[in-house]
């Protein structure tokens, strides 16, 4: 083939093409992609299934200042695309996904508020099997006392500056313990707020929303109809793509060799930016508005008299740097848990370090959702071993081990 | 830039545009020495860097006047001091570390130049009627961008006669779309099959490293020694399209790099299909020259085959050679003279066992080229692992199982290949023999159309949707 088409373009003069050919050609590549593009279109949709209701009628509307909280005793299920099974997301009293119900501890009970995103929330995992619930009962086994864990996670690209914002009803829960569990994604500047979604825009480590109750088509003219206002095309036409099934499915078996995910999140440019050794202006200006944000939530804690503990649990493909301690020139996976470090400390808080119990942790690519990037059911499990690990190894006082902490992390599968 | 990237076809199709505002060849010249200094200005910015390969050329230039002007007793001297003054610049390991240029400097594409600037100084040594060549068409004939990364290795009659040519050869829509095909192609090969094979390597390598049971570990051993030369041949062979049909689209036909090389039944036919201008040049002025200097010297009728394979085993073991500048390199250079002197071997001693008739009617049957070309493969994947590891990394891959299981690993290997190839030849011809009165359907414009559009739908949804990583051309490294 490739010889023969040197040789047909060899002479001087060239044979003239038919004129039928300008118009069947160009209509024959047409053709060719929207068949492609459909059926691997209705391929993926089989393999990665989605409900058609969501947790998005289980909460309330998004607001800048508070946050997405959940309505009140309400119960949602969702499947995600990326997960076998559906979840189910049962808010309390005071619409958080805490597992119990909110009110005064019970007597003799230590008692852990936990605040965080997405992470702490339990995003695409079922709430038995979040460490906000089995890390209670890993504490309490290796402490001897009765531990329980109040979960006001909320995700949805709760901030810090929101989480400042709903602080008070923190520490109205009677806490003996703060526990603020963190993703890289929560240093970034605060997502935009999508135009009629009621939601933030989802960032590309943060939820991938369910389909609302809007006519497809008359979704697609409305979209098209605000990128032309806002001149946003290109943005909308790639977040277009980004929500079809066809790029879940192509990430989906793109991303699941360690090298090639952690090669392709670098080129990621500024959301990879945490992870590069020397950070850029962006990220030095991120941390210090956390840093602002910290001081306040940690001054706050302090003059309540209760002890504020911080974690950064690492994303995948930081998660995967760590375990392999292979990571390209200009890049360390330990430098944002490094700043995180010296200012959780400088406000009189307690840094908890897991990122080098991640170092122990095989094949870590496989306990986060390939696509979506939160830690699924199995990164939950290593997240309550080595939280519990590192919260009982005397960081704590009242929380320190009866026997010695072991070393993590194996057979968690 | 200088990898078979969305910008570098972007800056070659841009040249082309540019390239064609006139048929004039001092227009063509023009266009095709200004893009030349721009992608050397893209690759690097500092002028200073430029220095060595400046004296490289000057010294090539240099020799090349002498010669023509008829200073034929120069030629030797100056083949060696440009061979010299290469390794020097390439720091060949068996140098000392003390000798070599110490501030970075750019040497992409030194090797191809290499060759084109020898070329020039053994045919101007050779004939002494040759037309002479000024400056400027030596540069553009050396440094030319859409061969200086990675080739092919033009010879320069063949540039010149395209280039310079008063009449340019045609450029109409049958041929722009076979190009556009083409480029389409390649840029599958490297950015979609090459990133995904090389994946693949570089899973099944971490794979075999560590502690598992047998039998993955056995897979990974057998992706190992599969994977490679697929890479290779898609990474390599995808970007000589692209840059083969950049050039055709200014008018130069550039020699053909590739062959349906897995379709070889024999390790000398898969080096007639395999990085075809570095075996053509060497065998013109290395094997050809050699034998004949050997052939003069001894004249026993018997010996004369096995000149034959002396002269190949010499050949091959500097195309290895070539490759790099470590140990690894010599061994591989070995295992390509080994391969093909050996199989010599085996044509002439099959020869004169079953006389040429028969040996003519053994290799035309089925299962022979069968099994042929699954060994082939198999050495040919043998050898790779000293093209694409250092020691550290084949210590580790050829002690992580038993050598019983290796033994079994290449067995499975061989038959695999053997039946896997046979059913794509098989494929193939039946696909090719379905046909209309314009040729088989399968290659006619508007199935290309079809295949060429998946294919470069499916590069746009991984390079520029995905966002996967680019793999470099690994011979631009040479």
């Amino acid at each position: 083939m490739t010889r023969s088409s040197a040789n047909e373009s060899g002479g001087v003069t060239e044979a003239k093409l038919p004129g039928r050919d300008w118009i069947l050609l160009p209509m024959i590549s047409l053709l060719t992609i929207c068949i492609l593009a459909g059926s691997t279109e209705l391929i993926a949709r089989r393999m990665f299934r989605v409900s058609n209701t969501g947790m998005r009628e289980c909460l309330r509307p998004y607001d800048p200042w508070i946050g997405t909280l959940g309505v009140p005793n309400a119960t949602c299920s969702e499947k995600r695309a990326e997960s076998p099974i559906v979840v189910d997301y049962k808010f309390d009293s005071c619409g958080h996904r805490a597992g119990m119900e909110c009110g005064p501890k019970p007597p003799g009970t230590y008692r852990i508020v936990l605040i965080g995103s997405s992470i702490a929330f339990g995003s695409g995992v079922p709430r038995e099997m979040t460490f906000a619930a089995l890390l209670p009962e890993e504490l309490s086994q290796r402490t001897g006392r009765r531990v329980e864990l109040y979960n006001e996670g909320l995700g949805f690209g709760s901030t810090p500056e929101i989480i400042a914002h709903n602080f008070d009803a923190v520490l109205s829960e009677d806490p003996d313990l703060i526990l603020w569990i963190l993703g890289p994604i929560d240093f970034m500047a605060p997502p935009p707020v999508a135009h009629g979604s009621g939601l933030p825009g989802a960032a590309k480590d943060g939820f991938m929303a369910a389909g609302g109750g809007e006519g497809r088509f008359a979704k697609v003219w409305r979209h098209l109809k605000e990128a032309i206002a806002t001149r946003s095309l290109p943005l909308r036409v790639w977040n277009t793509w980004d929500d079809t099934r066809t790029s879940i499915m192509l990430q989906h078996l793109m991303y699941r060799d360690q090298s090639q995910y952690v090669n392709s999140y670098l080129k990621r440019g500024y959301t990879a930016g945490f992870l590069s050794a020397d950070p850029s202006v962006q990220w030095q200006t991120n941390l210090r508005q956390f840093d602002m944000s910290a001081g306040d939530l940690e001054g706050r804690a302090k003059a309540a008299h209760i002890p504020m503990a911080v974690a950064l649990v690492p994303n995948r493909a930081q998660a995967i740097m760590l375990s392999t301690g292979k990571w390209p020139n200009g890049y360390d996976p330990y430098e944002i848990g490094n700043e995180l470090h010296q200012i959780i400390a400088s406000h009189g808080g307690t840094p908890i370090d897991i990122l080098s119990d991640f170092r122990g942790v095989p094949n870590p690519e496989q306990d986060y959702f390939l696509v979506d990037g939160h830690p699924n059911a199995d990164g939950h499990a290593i997240i309550a071993e080595v939280l519990a690990k590192e919260l009982t190894s005397g960081t704590i006082p009242a929380l320190k081990a009866l026997t010695p902490p072991q070393t993590v992390v194996e057979g968690h599968r | 830039m200088d990898t078979a990237s969305f910008e570098f076809v972007t800056f070659g199709l841009a040249v082309v545009l540019f390239s064609n505002f006139s048929r004039s060849h001092v227009w063509r010249s023009f266009v095709l020495m200004a893009a030349t200094i721009l992608f050397l200005g893209l690759l690097a910015h500092d002028p200073i860097v430029f220095l060595p390969l400046a004296g490289f050329l000057l010294l090539g230039y240099g020799g090349l006047v002498l010669l023509e002007r008829g200073w034929s007793r120069s030629m030797v001297w100056s083949i060696l001091a440009v061979i010299s003054v290469y390794i020097w610049l390439k720091k060949y390991t068996f140098l000392p570390d003390g000798l070599f240029i110490h501030s970075p400097y750019f040497t992409l594409g030194l090797s191809y130049i290499l060759f084109r600037v020898l070329h020039l100084l053994i045919e101007a040594g050779g004939n002494s009627n040759r037309r002479r060549i000024s400056l400027g068409p030596y540069l553009l004939y050396t440094l030319n961008f859409t061969t200086l990364v990675s080739g092919p290795i033009q010879f320069y009659d063949e540039f010149a006669g395209d280039q310079f040519a008063e009449q340019p050869i045609a450029l109409g829509p049958r041929v722009i779309g076979l190009q556009l095909e083409r480029i389409v192609r390649g840029f599958f090969k490297v950015n979609v099959l090459g990133m995904l094979l090389q994946t693949v390597q570089a899973d099944a390598l971490a794979r075999i490293t560590q502690p598992s049971p047998l039998f993955p570990k056995l897979f990974a051993a057998f992706q190992l020694v599969v994977v490679p030369p697929f890479f290779i041949y898609n990474n390599f062979s995808g970007y000589i399209d692209i840059v083969i049909a950049l050039a055709r689209l200014m008018r130069v036909r550039l020699p053909e790099n590739f062959d349906r090389p897995f379709s070889a039944t024999s390790f000398l036919d898969f080096w007639n299909r395999w990085h075809i201008t570095l075996s053509t040049w060497l065998k013109t002025y290395v094997y050809n020259p050699l034998l004949m200097v050997l052939m003069r010297r001894i004249s026993s009728v018997s010996l004369q085959p096995l000149l034959g394979v002396f002269c190949f085993f010499v050949t091959f073991f500097l195309v290895g050679v070539w490759h790099g500048r470590t140990s690894e390199f010599i061994v591989f250079g070995v295992l390509l003279g080994a391969g093909v002197s050996m199989n010599k071997l085996w044509q002439v001693w099959l020869a004169r066992a079953i006389g040429r008739k028969g040996y003519r009617e053994l290799t035309k049957n089925p299962l022979y080229c069968a099994f042929g070309r699954g060994l082939t493969f198999s050495w040919f994947a043998l050898t790779d692992f000293w093209f694409w590891a250092d020691w550290k990394q084949i210590d580790r891959v050829f002690t992580s199982i038993a050598s019983v299981h290796w033994l079994g690993v290449w067995l499975a290997v061989w038959f695999s290949a053997t039946l896997v190839l046979a059913a794509w030849e098989w494929l193939r011809a039946a696909l090719l023999s379905i046909e209309t009165s314009d040729g088989p359907v399968f290659t006619s414009r508007y199935a290309r159309a079809v295949y060429a559009t998946a294919l470069g739908l499916a590069a746009f949804v991984m390079v520029v949707l995905l966002s996967q990583p680019v793999p470099d051309v690994v011979y631009k490294a040479f």
